[in-house]
């Protein structure tokens, strides 16, 4: 009796959680053109990402990446043959923010915000071609 | 014997209420050919949604930057053409859920609707989709959006 009340507990609470998640931290960001050509890169292997939020987004193999812009936290790229998005409250369009290899957090596109990802993530790539 | 009339019942009333909450118009792959090219500074934005039976009655309304643009139906799509630049698009259920993006001059972006489960109804998720994926699933879907003028 005990454990079925407590199973269904749990079961609330998940749905609650499942229902509240946290909304993705933001700051306003202002993208910079790029000063200086940049390569292009291709992500060797699938990387899941675990947000703050909860929930985990995955960059897919092979998925290409272009830049095109700097903010303070790093180069911000584009993807070029998929779509990208993070998601807590509610879903971004996300663009990501790398130092070298190091994955900083994502440019938000569609409100210009930054948002950061902690901690940081270095991700395996292959360098392309600079544009 | 009474169980197994209740039973067919039940059933019935399913399948009545999954056949009249599905989308029921011409086929993209129908339409396609006759959709407007887009004007200079504009891009286009689709909303789809699969065939599903699961959450099929949970259809709400979807807002693009707070004016309602259409409805998430299963098995539907619509497709607006609108300026570049930022939108948020959204779909409110028990709770509200959007999606913030941009819109580059020519681009087309596609936008999935799907029912994840809530706690009294299920919610309605959107999300981006990649070209491949979405035009995948478009040759099948029916247009749910206003009327399309003869050209």
């Amino acid at each position: 009796m005990v454990g079925a009340r407590s199973g269904a507990a749990g079961a609330l609470v998940s749905l609650l959680l499942a229902g509240c998640a946290s909304p993705v931290q933001v700051a306003p960001a202002s993208l910079v053109p790029l000063s200086a050509p940049a390569a292009d890169f291709v992500v060797d292997a699938d990387v899941p990402i675990r947000l703050s939020t909860g929930y985990t987004r995955t960059l897919p193999a092979q998925s290409h990446w272009r830049a095109v812009g700097s903010l303070p936290q790093g180069l911000v790229y584009q993807p070029v043959n998929t779509v990208f998005a993070v998601e807590g409250r509610q879903v971004h369009e996300a663009y990501l923010v790398l130092q070298g290899k190091a994955l900083q957090g994502f440019y938000l596109p569609g409100e210009g915000n930054f948002s950061p990802l902690a901690p940081p993530l270095t991700l395996p790539t292959t360098q392309g071609g600079k544009r | 014997m009474r169980r197994n009339v209740f039973l067919k019942a039940g059933l019935a009333a399913a399948a009545l209420v999954l056949v009249s909450g599905c989308a029921t118009g011409i086929k993209h792959e129908q339409m396609a050919s006759g959709m407007p090219s887009l004007k200079a500074g504009e891009g286009r934005i689709y909303f789809f949604r699969s065939s599903s039976m699961v959450g099929a009655a949970v259809q709400p309304e979807i807002r693009l930057n707070g004016q309602v643009v259409g409805t998430s139906k299963p098995g539907g799509f619509f497709y607006l053409d609108r300026p570049a630049g930022n939108y948020v698009a959204a779909a409110s259920t028990e709770t509200e859920k959007s999606v913030s993006f941009t819109l580059q001059p020519g681009e087309t972006k596609y936008i999935r609707s799907s029912v994840s489960f809530g706690l009294v109804v299920g919610r309605v998720v959107l999300e981006p989709e990649t070209p491949e994926k979405a035009k995948a699933e478009l040759g099948t879907l029916s247009y749910t959006g206003a009327p399309i003028a003869a050209r």
